[in-house]
């Protein structure tokens, strides 16, 4: 059945008067998650570069995985960036109970963290230059490097805006701004350790044991 | 400034933080990272199982932590960010796994074996 019923235009209701808008925070974090995938692209694309590159002619006759890979040394780097995880969740945590000294401490310890991953990554390129096993060596050595100083690229940018979020912090304390930005951290940081099981256990330890 | 949440601090996506979520995505990554790389300096498997074992190693480290620590689930509030994952997984696997079949299977048709080079395994 319809009604007949005239509509007055200027009388007309489009939506209501309570309609509270888009929630900002829930969008910004949808859309850094967009975000973020599009990076793990990135590292598919790399990965991807890696696997065509490490066959053992793709190294001709110059150093492998299985020579100049350290298992043990890198899964100390892996629990370093593992806890550095861990504790940028405890500033999630303590954020969530609005404990501002929590909140630093906690960015403090991951910053820390994060900087020995970066340190333990640092010496260790440093020791395979010293035995000869440099980028420009060979294809495969030249992947190895893109894919896994990609990722320690990815570690620093991170451990520049963690120091940008301690400023905010203290400057304008839990605005929406700020906790959306932590927010958005957070998936970054723990994406980056996602995308670190995968070289871990793909470049790092495969390569070992081929 | 919206008018639903005047506190950030109360949003759902701050308040879904948890320390026992964290600790166990921490703790199921490590041992599961421990275990691979013991299996490999140990070398304790024959090759193809050892591949299999750290394989699966690293698919369920990266499970625990996307679930644990992501806070990827069906709950109304992240079933968003869920479906795209699910969309990226197969991009992600399709970019790789593509590739890589592509071009072993070139090189297996184009690359001569010249004798003294390394062979193709």
């Amino acid at each position: 059945m319809h009604s007949e019923e005239t509509v007055d235009p200027s009388q007309v209701i489009l939506w209501s008067d309570d309609y509270e808008g888009h929630d900002p925070i829930s969008t910004r974090t949808f859309g850094f998650w967009m975000y973020v995938l599009s990076d793990g692209m990135l590292f598919a694309t790399l990965f991807a570069a890696y696997g065509v590159l490490s066959y053992s002619h793709s190294y001709y006759t110059g150093p492998t995985p299985a020579q100049f890979v350290a298992p043990w040394y890198t899964f100390i780097q892996t629990m370093a960036l593992f806890l550095s995880v861990l504790a940028y969740g405890f500033a999630m945590t303590a954020l969530k109970n609005g404990n501002k000294a929590g909140v630093i401490n906690a960015i403090i310890a991951a910053m820390v963290l994060g900087g020995v991953f970066i340190g333990l990554d640092i010496h260790d390129v440093l020791r395979m230059i010293r035995i000869g096993a440099t980028p420009e060596t060979s294809g495969g050595l030249s992947a190895f490097y893109a894919l896994t100083q990609v990722h320690a690229a990815h570690i620093f940018v991170g451990l520049l805006w963690m120091l940008v979020m301690l400023y905010q912090i203290l400057r304008q304390g839990f605005s929406e701004d700020v906790v959306g930005r932590l927010l958005s951290l957070r998936m970054f940081w723990q994406f980056q350790a996602v995308m670190w099981v995968f070289i871990y256990v793909f470049v790092y330890l495969w390569g070992y044991m081929s | 400034m919206s008018h639903g949440h005047s506190n950030p601090i109360h949003h759902p996506e701050v308040q879904m933080a948890s320390r026992r979520n964290y600790l166990t995505g921490f703790v199921i990554a490590s041992l599961l990272m421990f275990a691979a790389t013991w299996l490999v300096s140990a070398q304790a498997l024959a090759p193809f199982g050892l591949l299999l074992a750290i394989m699966g190693c690293a698919g369920f480290a990266v499970i625990a932590q996307v679930y644990f620590l992501l806070h990827i689930d069906i709950s109304e509030h992240n079933i968003w960010n869920t479906v795209a994952l699910v969309m990226f997984i197969p991009l992600f696997v399709i970019t790789i796994g593509l590739t890589w079949w592509m071009f072993s299977q070139l090189y297996l048709r184009t690359m001569p074996m010249i004798p003294g080079m390394p062979g193709m395994h």
